[in-house]
């Protein structure tokens, strides 16, 4: 063998042993925040954008005071595909990997989506004992999880709306529809995932069934689907006063365009994520006044009566030239840096459990309201800004969007569309 | 003195396959370098890198498995497009019985990959007999049956699928245990393709109503195959399973399906080696690429064009034909 | 509702139908594999929508320069890609496969995600049959699918290029024999089948949004269809639209429409169980089983 061969060798022989060596810590090292998220996706786009308003302004202020030293924090984003159909779970739990194991970080910031993909990663993350704040997952399974086997499934902490309290909000605005129109028959069209699945289940068990209302139908479509005709045919044909939508994808968009091309005398009145945001008026053509909409977080739309939403929502306008579209997880991703910091500030140290027992003691008021955590480690909201974070219900009218409910906060009273009198 | 030109592998070939002696260590390393190393860099190499590239390694070698599993299919003339059937059942059998018994992985994987086998071999005996492109339509789409089948009647966890299934206990393990298996699978059905056997399963895919007319019952071979070719799947789906803490609807995805078959297009078919070469490449080029965030599925479908069109009869026949081409300069007598 | 369900059936018919026309022309009837075809589906609808939005273009405008633009890219996939692969299946579909990915995640990659990417009705707002709203859209599809099939039966029957298509598809050495270059109308072949997809891009895709994830769709619909109906026949594509569009529509109504997708993928499932070539398919029963 010649000297050069041997010489290459070694070289490569070197090169396969090195990655093992950097993984040496330093404390004056940023502390690294891993965001795994579909960055495709608007939800997942804005919440990492407003991870990154709230790092720079931490980083601004000179950083995170871990036991005297400063420390910045240091974002490192990648694409976990999370929220597409059909998607290979590993894939997710694979960036998740390699956001722990090589690039180091020490939080899971904003994580994974969809909740299918999210519970999955629940048991990866316990295994490296990293805390995760979920960002966009909704489904109550994970509640269920931390509650029933603490030890093992503490890390994991919710920041954003959950289906329970979506169906608090949505449940109150029926009640108010009740109570002030007369309304009594609903149709429920959703998507089918978990956590949309999860919170059509609850509306009937818990609200419906209750309050005494009649579910005309109900509808579960794929996700992806896009005609949504023969719902709104059964809608129309069962005589429903208020239709249910619950929705995460793009397509939901054309549900409430189809529902005005076919003139179903109903109130659209529950969640379609492409409705949130304040271009949907353009988007669809104009074609959306009356429709109601929830907004999981205040926040990503001003509330006057809360005037830090309305401060964070300005300071995002500034920094990115554009206004929040999202309804759900732009500002839960922006709050969720902060409660980190604290937390850490507060533990002295960036050690997984010990920030875990500090972040269970979180209470702060942000563009959410105040946030404070629960024994399962899901954020609480309510309809009081001064004791809970908190979402609302906003009405399109003439390309404006005007909260409604909670009446606390509320902005304007519900109109109803044309053709549809109330039984009162 | 005059010198010429020379092939080393003549000479060689003469002798390991007729009088089997080989005169000589260089002739005897010439024969095992290229079997020899790629064995000792996986058993020695991987355990220094980083956890991280060890993870990659895991998963290459479940893609790389799957890879085999359609390379067996294919040498018995059936183009499977749907891996992900095998590696969806392995991996909801293996689950089922962790999630809801409390099985150990020392027992499901076996249980797995004999009863996913079976199950995967039932489910397609109907269609065996279809030939070329219709049994390739049947697999394209039963993975896809499979996935709105539990999406639609909710078992098995419905869309959530089953978490918080035991992990194996150590990374180590894990990898060595993949290692092991990857090597066995590679060498075993090399091995038997060289058989007697193995010259029945290739003649039926060169020419079946030839098969036929020596008297040989070529359905049962077929389904001989299709159970070996499945088993080999769904040992990868459970053992994806395991590694991921995890069974659901997604161990049926596209992706399980193109995956190998990519890899074994880009690394040649017919060897094996090839498709393990095939899923070397492009399942750590996948990771290096998620660097580039979005961009990171366009270069992949961009290399995937370049190795089809570029070395159309697959990187592993490539190689194989340069390394048989080695010339060394002899004197002329 | 019984009418709703018959008319709205129809539609997701004629819808099927439209999607399945460019693929089963270039894979149907000349055999190249065009597994890019959803890539060029989506691509058409961006680049109509680039036209109109960015550019400012009229409407008409663009909806012919993105037709053209397809079919240009299509010609241009053949000549860069499909050629240098041509015979062996597997690269062909690997190789078409992956572009189309490359194509669609370039798409993703440049932002192209959100609500905002809708093209415009071509005629706006809705008529009533009985209690039944149906929107103008809708019955622009229908015009379409009918049109379209009425003249790729004629185009691939009776007219020189068209045959041609069908010949390359039977035996290419013979074809040759006549003086029929096989190159030249197997990259016509894809560029035609690229047009229709774009044809049917600029007609269907005003009725949702334009989203990448619609391109693997539109791929498996089409390939749905051309399976059920048989490779190439054109009478074919329209009985198997008819079925799939029907048992789409009749199982999201009285069953559920996570049934949908289960109920097409059974048809398929059966059909080529008992009769591999599709329900008009010609080829014989010796190639398709042993």
């Amino acid at each position: 063998m010649s000297k050069q061969a041997l010489k290459l060798l070694s070289i490569a022989f070197f090169l396969t042993l090195l990655p093992g060596f950097y993984s040496v810590s330093h404390s004056k090292e940023p502390i690294v925040l891993g965001v795994p998220t579909s960055l495709g996706f608007l939800e997942g786009k804005e919440g990492l954008a407003c991870v990154n308003l709230a790092v720079d302004e931490i980083n601004a202020a000179g950083g995170v005071n871990v036991a005297g030293t400063m420390r910045p924090f240091k974002v490192v984003a990648i694409d976990s595909r999370g929220a597409e159909p059909g998607v290979p779970v590993a894939e997710v739990i694979k960036a998740h990997k390699k956001l722990i194991l090589e690039d180091g970080a020490k939080f899971i910031v904003f994580g994974s989506f969809r909740s299918e993909a999210a519970i999955a990663c629940m048991d990866l993350v316990s295994q490296f004992k990293i805390p995760m704040l979920l960002g966009t997952a909704m489904s109550p399974e994970m509640q269920k999880k931390v509650t029933e086997d603490y030890d093992r499934y503490k890390h994991t902490f919710r920041v954003c709306l959950n289906a329970v309290y979506l169906i608090k909000y949505l449940g109150g605005t029926m009640a108010y529809l009740n109570k002030k129109f007369g309304f009594n028959k609903v149709f429920i069209m959703d998507q089918d995932v978990a956590w949309a699945r999860k919170t059509g289940d609850l509306m009937i068990s818990m609200v419906f069934e209750k309050m005494g209302w009649q579910v005309v139908g109900r509808q579960t479509y794929p996700t992806g689907a896009s005609d949504f005709s023969s719902g709104l045919m059964k809608a129309k044909a069962g005589g429903a006063q208020v239709i249910l939508p619950i929705f995460d994808m793009p397509q939901s968009g054309i549900l409430v365009k189809q529902w005005n091309a076919m003139k179903v005398p109903a109130l659209v009145a529950g969640f379609i994520s492409p409705l949130a945001g304040p271009a949907a008026w353009k988007t669809f053509d104009e074609k959306i006044d009356g429709a109601i909409n929830a907004i999981f977080e205040i926040g990503n739309v001003p509330v006057k009566k809360v005037p830090k939403s309305a401060e964070f929502f300005d300071k995002y306008e500034k920094r990115y030239g554009k206004p929040i579209e999202a309804g759900h997880s732009p500002a839960p991703a922006y709050e969720m840096v902060y409660l980190l910091k604290e937390a850490i500030e507060r533990a002295r140290t960036v050690d997984g459990d010990a920030v875990v027992t500090e972040l269970e003691k979180t209470d702060r008021q942000g563009a959410m309201g105040r946030i404070r955590f629960g024994k399962d480690h899901q954020v609480v909201y309510g309809e009081d800004p001064a004791e809970t974070a908190m979402g609302c219900m906003i009405q399109w009218r003439q390309g404006k969007r005007v909260v409604v409910y909670p009446e606390s906060v509320a902005e304007g009273e519900i109109a109803l569309p044309e053709g549809l009198k109330a039984v009162k | 003195m005059k010198k010429r030109k020379e092939r080393i592998d003549r000479g060689i070939k003469v002798r390991s396959e007729d009088v089997f002696a080989l005169t000589s260590y260089r002739e005897m390393l010439y024969l095992l370098a290229p079997r020899a190393l790629p064995v000792a860099g996986l058993l020695l190499f991987l355990p220094l890198s980083s956890p991280y590239w060890r993870e990659i390694f895991i998963s290459t070698a479940i893609y790389a498995l799957l890879a085999i599993s359609w390379d067996v299919l294919v040498s018995v003339g059936l183009i499977s497009l749907g891996q992900s059937l095998f590696y969806g059942v392995g991996s909801y059998v293996a689950g089922a019985l962790n999630h809801y018994w409390g099985l150990p992985p020392v027992l499901t994987l076996p249980i797995a990959t004999i009863g996913g086998a079976a199950i995967c071999t039932v489910a397609l005996l109907p269609v065996l007999r279809l030939r070329g492109i219709y049994f390739s339509m049947v697999t394209l789409v039963l993975p896809l049956m499979m996935l709105r089948l539990v999406e639609a009647t909710r078992i098995f966890g419905g869309t959530e699928g089953l978490t918080g299934l035991s992990p194996f206990p150590g990374q180590l393990t894990e990898m060595y245990l993949a290692n092991a298996c990857l090597l066995i699978a590679l060498f075993g059905f090399r091995r038997l393709m060289d058989s007697d056997y193995g010259l029945i399963v290739r003649g039926i895919s060169d020419n079946d109503r030839a098969v036929m007319n020596a008297g040989l019952n070529i359905h049962w071979y077929k389904t001989q195959i299709l159970f070996l070719g499945a088993a080999v799947g769904c040992f990868a789906g459970a053992f994806g399973t395991h590694h991921d803490m995890f069974a659901g609807m997604p161990g049926f995805a596209l992706d399980y399906s193109i995956m190998p078959i990519a890899a074994a297009i880009v690394g040649g078919t017919g060897t094996f080696a090839g498709s393990v070469l095939g899923a070397f490449i492009l399942v750590p080029l996948s990771e290096i690429l998620r660097a580039l965030g979005a961009l990171r599925i366009v270069f992949y479908g961009l290399f995937l064009v370049i190795f089809v069109v570029g070395i159309p009869e697959g990187l592993f026949h490539y190689i194989r034909r340069k390394y048989h081409q080695f010339e060394r300069w002899v004197e002329v007598e | 509702m019984l009418l709703g369900t018959l008319i709205y059936g129809f539609v997701n018919s004629c819808l099927l139908a439209l999607l399945a026309m460019g693929f089963n022309l270039t894979f149907g009837i000349s055999g190249v594999a065009n597994f890019a075809y959803g890539a060029i589906y989506i691509f058409s609808g961006f680049t109509a929508w680039i036209f109109l939005n960015s550019i400012g273009l009229p409407y008409a405008l663009c909806v012919i320069s993105a037709i053209s633009l397809s079919a240009g890219l299509g010609v241009l996939i053949y000549h860069v890609v499909i050629k240098r692969v041509k015979g062996l299946a597997l690269s062909e579909v690997m190789a078409t496969f992956g572009l189309g990915l490359a194509i669609m995640e370039l798409f993703r990659y440049f932002d192209f995600v959100g609500f905002k990417y809708t093209l415009p009705n071509l005629i706006e707002g809705s008529v009533a049959i009985g209690d039944v709203y149906i929107d103008y859209q809708r019955i622009t599809v229908i015009l379409a699918a009918i049109a379209l099939t009425g003249f790729i039966y004629v185009f691939t029957h009776h007219t020189r290029t068209g045959l041609a298509f069908r010949a390359i598809a039977q035996d290419e050495r013979t074809a040759l024999t006549f003086g029929i270059d096989s190159d030249r109308t197997a990259a016509l072949s894809m560029g035609f089948g690229s047009a229709l997809a774009a044809v049917a891009a600029v007609v269907v895709l005003p009725l949702g949004t334009i989203a990448v994830e619609g391109g693997y769709d539109v791929l498996l619909n089409a390939l749905a269809v051309c399976i059920v109906g048989g490779l190439g026949s054109t009478v074919g594509i329209l009985v198997a639209s008819v079925l799939i569009g029907y048992a789409q529509t009749l199982t999201a109504n009285y069953l559920e429409p996570h049934w949908m997708m289960l109920v097409s993928l059974i048809a398929i499932a059966i059909v080529l169980c008992i009769k591999p070539s599709g329900i008009f398919g010609h080829q014989k029963e010796l190639e398709e089983r042993i």
